[in-house]
């Protein structure tokens, strides 16, 4: 596939090329929309909330590839604007539900039993209420660390906060979880 | 990585369980590339000229140059100005010299001129004084 054929530096000058820029930015949507739908996909749990936010993400990124400088990893950009995108998808979703913004984002896993997109076990959706009683921004740190083992300096990178705090941040995200399932057990 | 994980969290695993259609992310990316909108874009390549590249400094250094050339005039006009105004007020205060520092400005040809009117008024008798005693 051209996945295989991806090379990074290649893709950025096409992408200022207006005569390039569309056959390039469709190899990034096929090298990055997995790694992003996952990424998003445990923030909004559902999978038609996923791919509407994947599709924002990407056009996002589309209309505003020109102020993407290239001093960031291509990977880097994409990872922060699928963050934003997603924060502010469950701030509205909140909205809509007459939910406090303040209040945690149980209500997101409350229908996880019922999806057809789901074929986990009472042990998972328990995984997924824990994790959903975090913060977001702590939320985002955990996924991105537990489930796709980023590095703390690529984190960094994403979310703008230094190693030392996301270290801080991931380690009490893990004492919640662990005191939640210890709970709820 | 390992010495972070809980061993309760060692139980559960890393799959969340989540699943998507068949085929989703091929017919997402055809779907997606297709959907893109039309954004008109600036050439990147484009080299701007050696004029444009250079056109702020010369803005700049035309503008300093503006400013210096307004204060040297200023400061000039402002010191002559000053100069002569000492001057007259030195020579005036000075008796003496007050007469010659005046005719000192005129001319030969207008003394002469002065000299000619004062000869042909005679009846004016403080000029012919004067022309006597030359």
């Amino acid at each position: 596939m051209a996945r295989s054929t991806y090379d990074e530096q290649q893709v950025i000058k096409q992408l200022r090329d207006p005569k390039t820029v569309h056959a390039a930015f469709a190899m990034v949507i096929e090298h990055y929309s997995s790694t992003l739908y996952w990424q998003i996909r445990r923030m909004v749990i559902d999978h038609d909330d996923a791919n509407d936010v994947l599709q924002n993400t990407f056009i996002k990124a589309w209309t505003s590839i020109e102020g993407f400088r290239g001093d960031a990893r291509l990977s880097t950009w994409l990872y922060k604007i699928a963050a934003n995108e997603s924060i502010t998808f469950i701030n509205k979703k909140k909205t809509a539900n007459h939910i406090s913004i303040d209040d945690d984002d149980s209500f997101l896993v409350n229908q996880l039993e019922s999806d057809e997109w789901f074929d986990g076990d009472e042990v998972q959706i328990k995984l997924q209420r824990a994790i959903a009683t975090l913060p977001d921004k702590q939320r985002l740190v955990f996924n991105m660390r537990y489930y796709d083992e980023m590095k703390y300096e690529d984190i960094s990178e994403v979310l703008g906060t230094s190693v030392g705090a996301l270290k801080a941040s991931y380690h009490h995200a893990l004492k919640k979880i662990e005191s939640f399932l210890q709970d709820n057990d | 990585m390992k010495q972070e994980e809980s061993e309760i969290l060692k139980g559960i695993g890393k799959n969340p369980g989540f699943k998507v259609p068949d085929n989703y992310f091929e017919d997402f990316n055809k779907r997606m590339a297709a959907a893109l909108p039309e954004v008109e874009r600036r050439p990147a390549n484009v080299v701007p000229s050696t004029w444009v590249k250079i056109r702020p400094y010369f803005y700049m250094a035309a503008t300093v140059a503006g400013i210096w050339c307004m204060l040297t005039v200023f400061t000039n006009l402002n010191s002559t100005t000053m100069n002569q105004i000492n001057e007259v007020a030195e020579q005036m205060g000075n008796g003496n010299n007050a007469d010659e520092f005046i005719m000192s400005g005129t001319s030969d040809y207008d003394l002469l001129n002065y000299e000619d009117s004062v000869a042909m008024d005679a009846e004016t008798p403080q000029l012919q004084s004067v022309t006597n005693n030359e």
